[in-house]
């Protein structure tokens, strides 16, 4: 199988354990998003399998077979820490990493010249890293994950501090990367880009995969729910709701006159049900569907650490997405 | 060839040649050295030359010829003998150009001596001890004496010494001393200059997180590997360069010939003890130097390394210099952490045994595989370790 297989990874830093048989895959050509609150152990995952960190136990593979050093030469890595030389030139330094990666000088000079022109740092080639802005600092660091082709591309929080220009640049330059059958995986908490550029996503908490799939696959409830305006008094629309079988109404905080309502079960008969009962109640405004962000969901997995009784969905999700 | 411990070896080595700094530094070193050397030679010229002077005599004082030759060359004076009247002295004496010192005329037993203005004292000091020598060998042929045979008499009566107790072999050699000391300086200064360029060099890639992006392809071995040949690399270059540069203008100046140690040898077994040495301390330089993140405590790991390399340069300079042969001197020869200090120089004051040698370079041969381990477990748990200083049984343990 052409997949980054990351198998029961565990890791630990004295007492306290960053990850917990930490399970996934990212299938070629699929750009995958990982994301996490802070301290989730996101980083830690990403140098495991970089080879930079070692697990206690479980293991990366790539096409069947350990990601071993050799392996790893073909693999693109952004740290979250930028690293690179402040005091070598921005050419020098990125033929050098393409040297380290088994390019054979001109080659490494050509890719040199293609991902700076490419990212907009073309122009920049010859002066020292320390000179360029951070924003061109971290092109340059993406050029250096880039710049010798690799097979497997691994970007801890590739966004981060980018212009919205350079956002595009990049989320191109992944999607092209991916279309060429190289699987992506990427950290980032701008959820919403997550939600854009991602095939699938994993959401991680305390070292733990809590909930893992495409975008609808994690939207996916037991719960269908609703939002419904109705002209009408919240007072007279309740009862008259939860009269009706599987069905329990919460009013919407902050906003008058609107409801959720929730179904047990997932029935086409159900949410005509609603709609008549309403339009009985007064004039309805708005009657839709409730979908759930990607940053509903990850706040649901989130706060479902905080106290696990709170969302029980998070759970299911994870269970589903198994 | 382009294994990666090659690709970080020419990286290290060009960014360190390449900078602004090193080009001007090394140039003015180098300049410093040839403008000595002109400098140098120039006030040598002159002193080569030495005093002369030139005496004229009248035809009746021709007798005194060659006694005043003989006390000018045991003056170490260059003189210039001539016969002149003194009509002819007294133009030649005032003359422009190479005037006359003196001109003597008259009875040889108490010539008169003529001068321009006053009389040189060492001129003075020449002919009183040839009048001197004159009348002696005219008493002594009037007493029917051979002045030759009182001469040879004179010339060997000495006393003959000779002393209960041997005396110490080991006499102060000034040059083979002189030449000891600029070895093992210039060794010194290599290896602290190495040391903390491999400090400073692990230390950034920690602070400048690169390290992360390096060994995501390549084993922290053969980054540290890479990083000590190419600063050795450049500090042999520095070490060569500027230590040729040395005995070049030495040897120009002519001040080797009083020297009786072979620069050239000596300067061949310092390179060899300079790379012995330099891998010893650069494995320890390189996985101390991991356990710090930031360029401001390099200071804290250095510093006992420093200790380590001051401490045989003191000793080898004031115990093993002054005798080279003592208990002392063969022990350290022994310890690796000594040896490149005490061997370069005990071979240069001509007192090690081959057998010395080889096993010495042995022993340091053996070190090296240890410390390679050592330096290496340290520096691979340390150069990932962020936050502050790790503390080295931490690093050991792992």
């Amino acid at each position: 199988m052409n997949a980054l297989e990351i198998d029961h990874l565990n890791k630990a830093y004295g007492s306290l354990r960053a990850l917990t048989d930490l399970t996934f895959d990212v299938r070629a050509g699929e750009i995958f998003g990982f994301v996490g609150s802070n301290g989730a152990g996101k980083t830690t995952a990403m140098r495991i399998m970089l080879g930079v960190l070692a697990a206690d136990s479980g293991q990366v593979r790539w096409k069947g077979s350990e990601l071993d050093l050799e392996a790893r030469r073909r693999v693109g890595y952004m740290p979250e820490e930028r690293g690179l030389y402040p005091k070598m030139k921005v050419g020098e330094q990125l033929e050098f990493l393409a040297g380290l990666h088994g390019m054979s000088p001109t080659e490494a000079t050509r890719a040199v010249e293609h991902w700076t022109d490419r990212l907009g740092v073309g122009e920049r080639r010859g002066d020292d890293v320390e000179k360029l802005s951070l924003g061109n600092q971290q092109r340059v660091q993406l050029a250096a994950a880039l710049v010798h082709d690799p097979d497997v591309l691994v970007l801890d929080e590739p966004f981060s501090g980018l212009d919205p220009v350079a956002v595009d640049v990049m989320s191109g330059v992944l999607r092209e990367r991916a279309q060429a059958g190289v699987p992506v995986i990427f950290s980032s908490h701008q959820l919403d880009l997550v939600e854009r550029l991602c095939d699938r996503v994993g959401i991680v908490r305390a070292g733990r995969m809590e909930a893992l799939g495409t975008i609808d696959e994690l939207r996916a409830t037991d719960h269908p729910t609703w939002l419904l305006d109705v002209d009408a008094a919240t007072d007279a629309v309740l009862p008259r709701l939860t009269a009706l079988p599987g069905l329990t109404a919460t009013p919407v905080p902050e906003r008058p006159g609107q409801l959720h309502v929730a179904a047990t079960t997932h029935d086409a008969e159900t949410p005509r049900a609603i709609l008549r009962a309403a339009l009985e109640l007064g004039a309805v405004r708005e009657f839709s569907p409730v979908r759930q962000s990607l940053a509903d969901l990850f706040r649901g997995v989130v706060s479902a650490g905080e106290d696990p009784a709170v969302d029980p969905s998070a759970s299911d999700a994870k269970e589903s997405a198994r | 060839m382009s294994s990666p411990v090659w690709m970080v070896t020419k990286r290290e080595f060009r960014t360190r040649m390449m900078t602004k700094s090193n080009i001007i530094s090394l140039s003015i070193m180098l300049a410093v050295i040839v403008i000595g050397a002109v400098v140098g030679s120039f006030f040598l010229d002159r002193d080569t030359e030495g005093p002369s002077s030139s005496i004229a005599v009248e035809q009746g004082v021709t007798a005194l010829q060659p006694h005043l030759e003989q006390a000018a060359t045991e003056q170490g004076l260059a003189l210039e003998l001539s016969t002149l009247t003194t009509d002819e002295a007294e133009q030649a004496l005032i003359a422009e150009e190479d005037p006359l010192d003196a001109h003597l005329s008259g009875d040889p037993s108490a010539p008169r001596m003529l001068v321009a203005e006053t009389a040189d004292p060492a001129v003075v000091e020449i002919v009183t001890s040839a009048v001197n020598e004159y009348v002696l060998a005219e008493q002594i042929g009037a007493l029917g004496g051979d002045p030759a045979d009182v001469g040879t008499a004179l010339a060997t009566a000495a006393p003959q010494v000779e002393s209960l107790v041997a005396p110490e072999e080991s006499e102060f050699d000034g040059p083979a001393f002189v030449v000891s000391v600029v070895m093992i300086s210039l060794l010194l200064f290599a290896l602290i200059g190495g040391g903390s360029m491999i400090s400073m060099g692990v230390v950034e890639e920690k602070t400048s997180r690169v390290v992360e992006l390096l060994l995501s392809t390549i084993k922290p071995t053969q980054l540290l590997a890479g990083k000590i040949l190419g600063i050795g690399a450049y500090a042999l270059f520095q070490i060569v360069v500027l230590g040729g540069a040395l005995t070049l203008a030495v040897t120009a100046l002519g001040l080797t010939e009083d020297i009786e140690v072979n620069v050239g040898a000596a300067l061949g077994l310092l390179v060899v003890w300079f790379l012995l040495g330099y891998t010893i301390y650069a494995l320890l330089f390189g996985g101390f130097a991991a356990l710090v993140s930031r360029q401001e405590e390099i200071g804290s790991v250095t510093t006992p390394l420093m200790f380590l390399l001051f401490i045989p340069y003191y000793v080898t300079m004031f115990v093993v210099v002054n005798d080279p042969d003592s208990t002392l001197a063969r022990v350290l020869t022994f310890i690796p952490f000594f040896a490149p200090f005490v061997v370069p120089v005990r071979d240069a004051l001509g007192g090690l045994p081959m057998w010395e040698l080889g096993v010495s370079i042995g022993l340091c041969l053996v070190t090296i595989p240890v410390l390679i381990w050592l330096s290496a477990r340290v520096y691979q748990r340390g150069v990932l370790h962020t936050g502050g200083r790790m503390k080295l049984t931490e690093a050991l343990k792992g």
